[in-house]
């Protein structure tokens, strides 16, 4: 399994959009290292504007991330599984000593690890630049990892399953931004927008039931400003409905991959 | 021992992602491999010789029937670290260089890592002629190369079982006398090949035993000797002239021999061919050779696909 992790790293770093997302990050970091000022000795800043700053700073680059990981980095891996199940690569990995479980699952994880990764450089150094040059340690900033890790996580098993099914990257990329910035938003608007409108129950039962179904990255993304800010996540419902959409669908990934025939 | 068994086993295949249509690509197929032997497939452009490799492989499953390899059923990968395999038109990670496919692949393939395994890799890489090449990406390599390293990844694992599709396809003919002594050499080692190609001159000269696929159907199977002999042809060449008293001698025991100069073509069984010889020493006359009469691979091929098609 370890052997294909890896490979998959690799197969992230040769393709050069994945040097870019590096390139931005750096950059970004960069900026925050030489740019920013956060000095409360010289007395430009009191140490409450000091925490505000520090804090709006890392809600911006949540936000930041989180454009990043979604648009750039499922486009840049949605090619991983179609180029996995190509006629002449498939073959020989089916004829290894390696369950098919394992190698979609592995492969699934060398995306999602690398991505994980990716965030550690770039949340945890702007997290040590921003404590170190304030003397602020907001250490729910690092939950940014975790939460944006498993945002990907859950669109990123969209893309297997389309990438799966149909082979195709185009596909895979289309349907995942026709979710994250069409599908998604709307149902999550539903009840502030959609609501005013739509006045039929059984119209308003669907809305409410594929929103319970579908996963919910711009809800995630809310979790992880709240827990940023110190507010109090008024419910983890999103997390939890988004975990077991990526599961449902990840088991469905696996089971289409084990009776496929290539 | 059977390395390979097969029973009854049938693959159908949609014709296409809409229609309900059935093609079969395999039809109640039998047959068995044994331990040490090259096995060699063959048959026209889309007879079920591929499909009846990856049902084997379990990368495809079959509609019917049953497949065993090691005496494992065929769906079990317990048996794969036994196994090599190079598929047609293999696509390996073009961001790697040839010696990162190697360690990639042999890992997969369960070789425990460490200096035995760089070992492998080096001596595979030799083998192959592709040390020069090992540091290169393989965008890079030629059809050949691709091939040479399929094949060193093959037999990475050191396998029992090597399963070939199409080894030699865009090799050179030094590559191809290359490829074909490894195989020689793999079977004098033990090993067992089941070898799919179009060149059956190649298949002729390495195989011990072929099987003929047509339409997904398992027309002929033997001993490539067996399968190549006309039987009842034999060729007797003799030193001196043959007289024309001795060719009235000779034309009483087989009315329908031809007869030349220096040569007879009989047409006839063994028991006559023993008289014709017995007939010849009589009159002195000394044999320079007695050969019977063999078509090659290919012609053999070729008739009994005709035929079968006909049929």
């Amino acid at each position: 399994m370890l052997t294909i992790i890896l490979n998959t790293f690799r197969e992230a770093i040769a393709k050069k959009i994945f040097v870019g997302y590096y390139i931005i990050y750096t950059i970004i970091i960069l900026v925050v290292l030489f740019a920013v000022n956060l000095d409360t000795v010289e007395g430009v800043m009191s140490l409450t504007d000091v925490k505000e700053s520090v804090i709006s700073l890392q809600v911006i680059m949540t936000s930041v991330s989180y454009l990043l990981i979604l648009i750039f980095c499922i486009i840049s891996s949605a090619s991983f599984i179609p180029s996995m199940v190509d006629k002449g690569t498939i073959d020989l990995l089916l004829s290894k000593p390696l369950s098919r479980f394992k190698i979609l699952m592995s492969k699934y994880l060398g995306a999602v690890i690398f991505i994980g990764i990716s965030l550690l450089y770039f949340i945890g150094t702007i997290w040590l630049i921003l404590s170190l040059k304030s003397g602020f340690w907001n250490f729910n900033f690092l939950f940014t990892i975790l939460s944006l890790t498993f945002a990907f996580a859950v669109m990123y098993s969209i893309v297997v399953l389309i990438g799966l099914t149909t082979q195709s990257t185009v596909i895979a990329i289309l349907i995942n931004l026709f979710m994250l910035f069409v599908l998604c938003p709307i149902l999550a608007a539903r009840e502030t927008i959609i609501f005013t409108f739509v006045t039929n129950d059984v119209v308003r039962f669907f809305f409410n039931f594929f929103y319970y179904i579908f996963p919910k990255p711009g809800e995630i993304n809310d979790v992880t400003i709240r827990l940023i800010t110190g507010e109090t996540v008024a419910s983890w419902q999103p997390v939890i409905t988004s975990f077991l959409f990526c599961a449902a669908v990840m088991s469905f990934s696996v089971y289409y991959f084990s009776k496929k025939d290539y | 021992m059977d390395v390979i068994e097969t029973k009854d086993l049938s693959k159908e295949y949609n014709a296409s992602r809409i229609s309900k249509q059935k093609v079969n690509a395999l039809n109640d197929f039998t047959f068995t491999v044994n331990e040490g032997e090259i096995f060699g497939l063959l048959g026209p452009n889309g007879a079920g010789k591929t499909t009846l490799i990856k049902i084997l492989l379990a990368i495809t499953f079959p509609t019917r029937g049953t497949a065993k390899v090691f005496g494992m059923d065929a769906s079990n990968s317990k048996w794969k670290s036994r196994v090599g395999y190079l598929p047609e038109n293999h696509k390996f990670p073009s961001y790697l260089t040839g010696e990162q496919v190697l360690n990639f692949y042999g890992r997969l393939s369960g070789v425990k890592t460490g200096v035995e395994f760089q070992k492998k890799i080096n001596e595979m890489l030799e083998v192959m002629n592709l040390t020069q090449w090992r540091n290169t990406k393989i965008k890079k390599y030629s059809k050949g190369m691709m091939q040479k390293l399929g094949l060193a990844q093959s037999m990475l694992n050191e396998p029992d079982l090597i399963f070939l599709d199409e080894p030699t396809d865009g090799v050179d003919p030094i590559g191809r006398k290359e490829i074909r002594d490894i195989l020689i050499d793999l079977k004098n080692k033990g090993k067992t090949i089941f070898l799919n190609s179009h060149l059956l001159s190649e298949v002729e000269m390495i195989c011990d035993r072929v099987a003929i696929l047509n339409k997904g159907d398992l027309i002929k199977e033997g001993n490539v000797d067996d399968l190549t002999k006309s039987e009842n042809i034999f060729i007797i060449e003799t030193l001196e002239p043959i007289d024309l008293e001795l060719k009235r001698k000779i034309l009483t025991i087989d009315s329908n021999a031809g007869i030349g100069e220096n040569e007879i073509h009989a047409e006839t069984g063994i028991d006559t061919v023993n008289k014709i010889v017995d007939t010849l020493r009589k009159s002195k006359i000394k044999l320079k050779s007695l050969q019977q009469k063999t078509s090659t691979l290919e012609e053999l091929f070729i008739n009994v696909i005709k035929k079968d098609n006909v049929n």
